[in-house]
C-alpha cells in the first residue's frame, strides 16, 4: 500500500499544479489581511460567511480537492494504467485508501495553512479559533476528497458534475434552503468549526455539531465503500 | 492427458449493449504455450481480459486453478499480465517500475527479483533512465520484466510482439520457450499466423467472437490446406489457358466466367503460385490479373463451420 | 500481376486484390473548415456520442431556459394579480437581469464546453488527423472557436428569446408591448454576443494550455468563482480609483458592465461594483482587451502547429 501511496504522490505533484494550488490557497489569507487594514471593519458573522464560508470552504477548498482527488483515480483510468494496481493481490480497499490518503496529503497542507492563516489574521491571533477553523477545513478536505475520488473513478464527465455540485449546490442552494444544508459538505465543516470553538462561533444558523460529525463520518465511509465497490465491479481498461 | 486444466472457460459470452464481442466460448488451457489467433476485432483481447479478471463475463464462468478469476486479488500472485497498450509511467525509471510491481505483488525479495527480471530482458544498462526516454521496444521489454518479476505460473500476453524488431522477436521466443519448459502456462494472442506458428503448441482460432478451431497447430493448418481455394485469373486467352491449366497437378477444377475470366479451384495454392506463371509463359498467354477469391480467416471459419 | 525473380530465389507474385483509388470530386479547404466546425458543435453538445455525453450540456441548456421560463411565469402572475401598472412598479427581473442571474451558469457551461473542443484532440493526438489535411492550424482553431461561439450563443440567446416571447404574450396587449419594447431584441442579442465571445475566448484559451479536460474546467471555474468575491470584497473596502480598478478584475463582471451600457440601465449584479463608475469608453475598451487578446494568443498558439 505504501507503494501506491508514494506513486500517487508523485503523480499528483506536478510543478505547475502545485504552484496554482499554492496561489489559490493564498487568496483567503490575503483577503483577510486586506480586510483587516480596510476602513470598514466586518463583523465576525459577515467575515465568517464571506471569507471562511464562501471563499475558503465554498470555493477554494472544493476546487483544489476536485482537481487533485478526481485525478487520483481518474487519470489512471484515462491513461489506462489502473491495471498496474488492480492486477495485484493488494486488497481493493487498500488501493482506494492509499489513493485517498495521497490526495489528502497533497491538498490538505495547502488548505490547512490557508485556513489557519486566514483565521489567525481575522481573529487577531486567537489560536483556539484558528485551530478550530483549520481542523474544520481539514475535515472538509477529507470529505471532498472521498467524494471526488469516487466521482473521478466513475466517469470522465464527472468533473462537470463535480463543478455543478460545487457551484450550484454548495454555492447557491445551501445558502438559501436550510434543508439542503444537511447534504452539504461545506456546512458539515462549518458545523465542525462551530463545535470546536463554541464561544467564538456559537451564533448564526448552522447544522447541529453532533449531527454534522455523525453525518460526516457516514459520508466519508460511504464514499470510500462506493469507490471500492466500483473498483471491484468495473472493467479495468 | 489426465492433468487438470489450468484455466477453464465454460460458456463464456460478453456483449456491450447489442454488440456481441465474445460468443459462447468454452475451452481448457493446459500447461505450455497456447496461442489465441484471430483477425483484429475478433474478440481476442476481450477474451484475454476476461481470463485475467480485468473484465467481467456477461454469462459463463472462468476458473483458474479451480478458483474464479474475477474479484479474486490473491490469485494475482500467480498470474502475470501484459496488456496490448502502454501501461508505464513516463516519470519513473525502468528499475523503479519493476521494483514497484515486485512490491505490489508481494515478492519476498523485491530488489533481487527486479535485478533478475531486468537481466532477463537485457535492459540492465538502461534501467536507471526514465521510461519516458525509452524507445517503444525498450518500454515493451521493461513491461515484460515487470510482468515476470514475481515468477508467475500463468502468463497472459496480448499482442506481445507488436512493433518488436527481429532481434527482439528471436530473444522473446527463446524466453517464452524457456519459461514454458520450466512449467509456466502461457497464453498469448496475436493476429499474425507466423508468430503463433513459431511459438504456440496449441492454437485457438477466434473469429467474430466465436471459437472457430482449436487444437494442435499442425492439424489446423492441414485442415486449412485441404480446403480448396478459388483463384480468379484474367488473361489474354481464357479458354486456351483453362485447357492448359487442367493439366496441372495442383488444379482440381476450372470454371469459365461469362466475362472471360476463369476461376481455378485448387487445393494447393503454393504449387499453383509457381506452376501457373510458368505455364502461362510457356504457352505465351499474358496474365492480366490473378486474385484469390476467398483468402481470409473468415472464409476459413465459414468452411470449418459448414463442415 | 508482378513477378519478381531474384538471383537464387523462387519467383514471387503480387496479387491484385481490387484496390481502387478515389475518383470522385475533391472538396477544398472551406469544406474542411465547415467539417471541423460541425464536429466541434456536435462534440460540445454530446451529439452522436451516446446518452452519457449529452447529460451535462443539455442539463445546462434546460436550466438556463428554465430560468427564463420562471421569469416569464413570475411576470405573468404579477400582471394578473397586480395589474399592468402594479407590475411595472415592482421592477420585475427583465432581460438585463437575466444575464446577471444566469452568468455564473454560463461560465461553468463554457468551462465544460471549451475543453471538449480542444483538449481531447491534443491529448489523443487526433489533431494530427486534421493537420495532415489541407487545413492549417489557423483553420482549425478558427473553426473550433466558431463552434464554441455557436454553442454559447445558443445557450445565451435561446432563453432570452423565450423570455421576450413570454413577456409579449403575457402583456395585456401584445402588439402594444411589442411596439414599446422592440428595441429589447437587438439589445439582448448584442448583449448576448458580448457575453458569449467573452466566455468562449477565455475558456478556449485555458483549454489550449492543458491536455486534461478536468484541469481546464476546474481552473476556469475557479478563476471565475474566486476572482468574483475576492475582488468584489476588496474593491468595496478600498475607496477611490484604486478600488475601481481592482473591481475591473472581477472577471464575471467585465461583460456585464458592457451589457449595462447596451441596455442603458444597471443590473442588480453590477450595481454595487465600483467599476461601474468608470467612463463607458474605459469599460468597453477593457472588455475588448479581454476578448480580443485571448483570441490572439489562441491563434498564436495554434497557427504554428504542424503534424
Amino acid at each position: 500500500m505504501t507503494s501506491i501511496y508514494l506513486l500517487t504522490l508523485r503523480q499528483l505533484s506536478g510543478r505547475w499544479r502545485l504552484l496554482i494550488i499554492a496561489l489559490v490557497s493564498a487568496l483567503p489569507p490575503l483577503v483577510a489581511v486586506m480586510a483587516l487594514y480596510s476602513s470598514s471593519a466586518l463583523s465576525v458573522d459577515a467575515f465568517e460567511t464571506a471569507v471562511l464560508g464562501t471563499l475558503l470552504a465554498g470555493a477554494a477548498a472544493p476546487l483544489v480537492v476536485l482537481a487533485i482527488a478526481a485525478a487520483a483515480l481518474g487519470n489512471e483510468v484515462e491513461d489506462r494504467t489502473l491495471a498496474n494496481l488492480t492486477l495485484t493481490p493488494v486488497p481493493r480497499w487498500r488501493i482506494v485508501a492509499a489513493k485517498l490518503l495521497a490526495s489528502i496529503t497533497v491538498a490538505g497542507p495547502f488548505i490547512a495553512a490557508s485556513a489557519f492563516l486566514t483565521a489567525w489574521v481575522a481573529f487577531l491571533g486567537d489560536a483556539t479559533a484558528a485551530l478550530a477553523v483549520t481542523v474544520a477545513a481539514v475535515v472538509g478536505v477529507a470529505l471532498y476528497a472521498a467524494a471526488f475520488l469516487w466521482l473521478g473513478l466513475v466517469s470522465s464527465y464527472a468533473i462537470g458534475a463535480g463543478l455543478l455540485y460545487i457551484v450550484l449546490w454548495e454555492g447557491f442552494l445551501s445558502g438559501f434552503v436550510s434543508g439542503v444544508r444537511l447534504l452539504s459538505i461545506r456546512h458539515y465543516s462549518i458545523a465542525v468549526m462551530h463545535a470546536l470553538d463554541p464561544r467564538r462561533f456559537a451564533a448564526g444558523p448552522h447544522v447541529a455539531p453532533s449531527a454534522a460529525v455523525l453525518i460526516s463520518a457516514l459520508v466519508f465511509a460511504g464514499f470510500i465503500m462506493l469507490t471500492v465497490r466500483r473498483l471491484r465491479r468495473m472493467d479495468v481498461p | 492427458m489426465g492433468a487438470e486444466p489450468i484455466i477453464r472457460l465454460d460458456g463464456v459470452s460478453r456483449w456491450y449493449g447489442s454488440v456481441v464481442a465474445v460468443s459462447d466460448v468454452s475451452f481448457d488451457i493446459r500447461p505450455g504455450i497456447t496461442g489465441l489467433l484471430g483477425p483484429n476485432g475478433a474478440g481476442k483481447s476481450t477474451l484475454l481480459r476476461m481470463m485475467n479478471g480485468l473484465a467481467a463475463t456477461s454469462t459463463g464462468t472462468i476458473t483458474m486453478f479451480g478458483e474464479p478469476v474475477r474479484d479474486n486479488p490473491p490469485l494475482y500472485r500467480r498470474i502475470g499480465v501484459m496488456a496490448e497498450h502502454e501501461t508505464v509511467y513516463d516519470f519513473m525509471t525502468g528499475r523503479e517500475f519493476v521494483l514497484m510491481m515486485a512490491r505490489l505483488r508481494q515478492v519476498a525479495r523485491p530488489a533481487e527479483a527486479a535485478d533478475r527480471a531486468i537481466e532477463l530482458v537485457d535492459l540492465a544498462d538502461a534501467q536507471h533512465r526514465r521510461m519516458g526516454t525509452y524507445s517503444r521496444g525498450m518500454r515493451q521489454r521493461m513491461r515484460l520484466a515487470a510482468t515476470l518479476v514475481h515468477e508467475p505460473e500463468v502468463l497472459m500476453l496480448d499482442e506481445p510482439l507488436n512493433g518488436a524488431d527481429p532481434r527482439q522477436r528471436v530473444h522473446f521466443q527463446q524466453l517464452l520457450h524457456r519459461l514454458a519448459e520450466g512449467g509456466t502456462t502461457i497464453v498469448l494472442s496475436s493476429h499474425i499466423l507466423e508468430e503463433v506458428e513459431q511459438l504456440a503448441g496449441t492454437v485457438l482460432l477466434i473469429v467474430n467472437g466465436k471459437l472457430a478451431a482449436s487444437g494442435g497447430f499442425r492439424a489446423i493448418r492441414a485442415a486449412l490446406d485441404q480446403r480448396p481455394y478459388h483463384v480468379r485469373v484474367v488473361s489474354d486467352a481464357p479458354r486456351r489457358l483453362a485447357a492448359a491449366v487442367l493439366g496441372l497437378e495442383s488444379v482440381e477444377a476450372v470454371t469459365v466466367d461469362p466475362d472471360g475470366a476463369i476461376v481455378i479451384l485448387s487445393r494447393n495454392v503454393r504449387d499453383l503460385q509457381v506452376e501457373l506463371p510458368r505455364l502461362a509463359q510457356s504457352s505465351r498467354i499474358g496474365l492480366r490479373r490473378v486474385e484469390p477469391l476467398d483468402d481470409s480467416l473468415e472464409s476459413v471459419f465459414g468452411y470449418l463451420v459448414e463442415r | 500481376m508482378a513477378e519478381s525473380v531474384q538471383a537464387g530465389r523462387a519467383p514471387g507474385t503480387v496479387f491484385d486484390i481490387g484496390y481502387r483509388s478515389y475518383a470522385g470530386r475533391r472538396e477544398g479547404r472551406g469544406r474542411g473548415r465547415i467539417a471541423v466546425f460541425k464536429n466541434g458543435v456536435r462534440t460540445a453538445l454530446g451529439l452522436g456520442r451516446g446518452g452519457r455525453a449529452k447529460i451535462l450540456p443539455w442539463s445546462f441548456l434546460a436550466i438556463l431556459t428554465g430560468i427564463a421560463l420562471i421569469m416569464v411565469l413570475i411576470a405573468g402572475a404579477a400582471t394578473r394579480f397586480a395589474g399592468p401598472a402594479g407590475a411595472a412598479k415592482m421592477d420585475l427581473p427583465s432581460h438585463v437581469d437575466y444575464y446577471g442571474i444566469a452568468s455564473i451558469l454560463l461560465f461553468v457551461f463554457a468551462a465544460l464546453v471549451a475543453p471538449e473542443l480542444l483538449c481531447r484532440d491534443r491529448r489523443e493526438r487526433t489533431i494530427n488527423l486534421y493537420l495532415v489535411r489541407p487545413l492549417t492550424g489557423t483553420d482549425y482553431i478558427a473553426a473550433r472557436y466558431a463552434a464554441g461561439l455557436a454553442v454559447m450563443l445558443t445557450a445565451v440567446w435561446l432563453p432570452q428569446i423565450i423570455l421576450f416571447l413570454g413577456l409579449t404574450f403575457d402583456a395585456a396587449e401584445p402588439v402594444a408591448y411589442l411596439r414599446a419594447n422592440w428595441l429589447d431584441v437587438p439589445r439582448f442579442l448584442l448583449a448576448g454576443l458580448v457575453l458569449a465571445t467573452f466566455t468562449t475566448g477565455l475558456a478556449l484559451l485555458t483549454a489550449a494550455f492543458t491536455d486534461r479536460r478536468a484541469y481546464a474546467s476546474v481552473f476556469l471555474v475557479g478563476l471565475f468563482i474566486i476572482t468574483a468575491p475576492f475582488t468584489a470584497g476588496l474593491a468595496s473596502d478600498i475607496q477611490g480609483p484604486a478600488g475601481q480598478w481592482l473591481s475591473m478584475f472581477n472577471l464575471t463582471n467585465i461583460p456585464m458592465h458592457v451589457n449595462d451600457i447596451i441596455f442603458g440601465e444597471v443590473s442588480d449584479v453590477t450595481k454595487d461594483a465600483p467599476a461601474g463608475k468608470l467612463p463607458a469608453a474605459v469599460l468597453v475598451g477593457w472588455y475588448l482587451a479581454w476578448t480580443i487578446v485571448p483570441g490572439l494568443v489562441l491563434w498564436a498558439r495554434y497557427r504554428r502547429l504542424s503534424p
